[in-house]
């Protein structure tokens, strides 16, 4: 095959140059597509480095998230799979295709909505969804109050999740009011859509790990169409402190010492006493929050305030009082 | 729905590969939408007998407009809907006459936006032509482009001549790994391979 080296004419002409030149005569038709072509492969070369830099950003955004190593494994296998696929085909060879609908077992706040949201854009970056986003829904968003109204309800969510992940939070709700419910009516429908569209569409399943345990044995079906089930444990005490500080890191505030003290003995409390929800991420981030905006109550008070007095929070403004 | 482009040098037999694929689909009559350089449009309606006296011809650059027909590719329980584009032969110096430099040059702009390339090479002209390379400047050109977009495949037409059959295995060791249909146009032979690669690209 003869490799043209390229024309001696500027691939910086835009394409509406090239044709104006084109119609004038003063290129051929060869040495216009010669200069189109190079134009498309910047194009896609600058696609692809974009690409990348955004992959790597979502990857670091997952390998930030505390705890959570069953979910960061399943992405570092995704990725070898994604890439050999990617090879295979180049090869001639045989590719499968990727069934990525999962279920997501957890308390709340045990990061199952932010990882989904990563997982989105982290396919989206390998190419196995085309955008990536999330369509947070529940068991109102798509059951409905008539005969044919939840079919039309569900269908809806899933044509604005096509592209990217419909994540179905406390999915076991989906299952309850026994066979007259319009909820089994829903299951139909998206076991049907993620058949026909799993190589556009990735369906999550999310909620307590008890009662989704329960939701898929009482429907053998959606078991066996969801290879992968992930368990979000609960954080322990350190996991929850260090969320604490990486929040605050973000953020760009810091505790002094007191502070951390009174937080890490409110954590102790709660995971002791509330046993259906011991330790989750949301409790973390509602102290947090609720001490900034006291520290920041505090702070408007003060006549001269300084970098460090912006950053600090102190036990007052975690205990709710004025020191 | 997607756009499939016809393109290739001038007389290897885009238009009527068009026309007869259409009949193949089962019309017997074409809408065929004509956008003609300057930016005007225009549809007419044609029977398959009456398209291919029309827009067909032995002589080169009959099509000097693109021309769009809107086909349906039956598929599982539904059909799929495809544009295909005709459009003016390419060729690999500059042609004298303006309106044919247009002409390209539309084509050219097209070629940017297209969904499917399908890019047709006379294989009976390869086997007879005495030319040095196998294949014209700007059909390496088509090849290097259409590569790096979406699905592209190569017509290998006019297989009902005498020497196609040598000519079509030049193109397959000269274009090695690229997906070749070879096809007679004229005949309606392998219309269900460019059916089947058609279907899975729209």
């Amino acid at each position: 095959m003869v490799i043209h080296k390229g024309s001696t004419t500027k691939i910086s002409f835009s394409a509406s140059k090239v044709t104006y030149l084109l119609e004038k005569g003063e290129i051929s038709p060869v040495e216009a597509l010669d200069i189109l072509r190079r134009q498309e492969e910047e194009l896609i070369f600058r696609g692809e480095e974009k690409s990348k830099l955004l992959l790597e950003q979502s990857l670091e955004e997952l390998d930030a998230l505390v705890g959570l190593e069953p979910v960061k494994t399943l992405v570092r296998e995704l990725q070898a799979f994604v890439q050999v696929q990617q090879l295979r085909r180049l090869e001639g060879l045989l590719t499968e295709p990727l069934v990525l609908h999962m279920v997501f077992m957890g308390n709340p706040g045990t990061g199952k909505t932010t990882v989904a949201r990563i997982l989105g854009k982290i396919l989206c970056e390998m190419g196995v969804l085309r955008k990536g986003h999330l369509v947070e829904v529940e068991r109102a968003d798509l059951v409905g109050e008539y005969i044919g109204h939840t079919a039309q309800k569900t269908r809806e969510q899933v044509k604005r999740a096509f592209g990217g992940i419909l994540f179905i939070d406390e999915a076991y709700s989906l299952a309850r009011g026994g066979e007259r419910d319009f909820g089994k009516e829903s299951i139909d429908c998206l076991v049907k859509a993620m058949e026909d569209h799993k190589d556009n569409l990735i369906l999550i399943l999310a909620g307590y790990e008890g009662e989704m345990r329960q939701f898929l044995r009482t429907n053998p079906g959606l078991h066996s169409r969801f290879p992968i089930h992930i368990t979000f444990p609960n954080y322990n005490l350190e996991e929850l402190l260090e969320i604490a500080e990486l929040m605050l890191r973000q953020r760009e505030y810091q505790l002094d010492i007191e502070a951390s003290r009174e937080v890490a003995k409110i954590l102790k409390c709660n995971i002791g006493t509330v046993v259906e929800n011991p330790g989750n991420a949301r409790l973390v981030r509602n102290i947090i929050e609720q001490a900034i905006r006291r520290q920041a109550v505090r702070i408007v008070k003060e006549e001269n305030t300084g970098r460090d007095q912006l950053m600090t929070i102190t036990l007052a403004d975690i205990q709710g009082g004025e020191k | 729905m997607k756009e499939c482009l016809v393109i290739g040098k001038a007389n290897v037999g885009k238009t009527l590969f068009v026309i007869n694929f259409a009949e193949y689909l089962g019309l017997d009559h074409i809408e065929v939408k004509i956008s003609f350089p300057n930016g005007f449009s225009t549809v007419k309606c044609y029977s398959i007998p009456q398209a291919r006296k029309e827009l067909t011809g032995l002589g080169a650059h009959k099509t000097r407009c693109l021309q769009s027909v809107h086909l349906e590719i039956p598929a599982r329980k539904g059909r799929k809907k495809l544009k295909i584009t005709d459009t003016t032969g390419l060729m690999d110096t500059i042609h004298q006459d303006v309106e044919i430099r247009r002409a390209i040059a539309q084509t050219l702009n097209v070629l940017r936006q297209t969904d499917t390339i399908i890019h047709m090479v006379d294989a009976h002209n390869l086997y007879m032509s005495e030319a040095s390379a196998l294949l014209g400047e700007i059909d390496y050109q088509v090849v290097q482009f259409a590569q790096m977009r979406g699905p592209y495949c190569i017509l290998a037409n006019k297989m009902d001549l005498p020497g196609a059959r040598e000519g079509l295995q030049l193109l397959l060791r000269e274009l090695p790994g690229q997906y070749v249909i070879p096809i007679s146009a004229l005949h309606k032979r392998g219309f269900k391979e460019v059916k089947a690669f058609v279907s899975r690209c729209c």
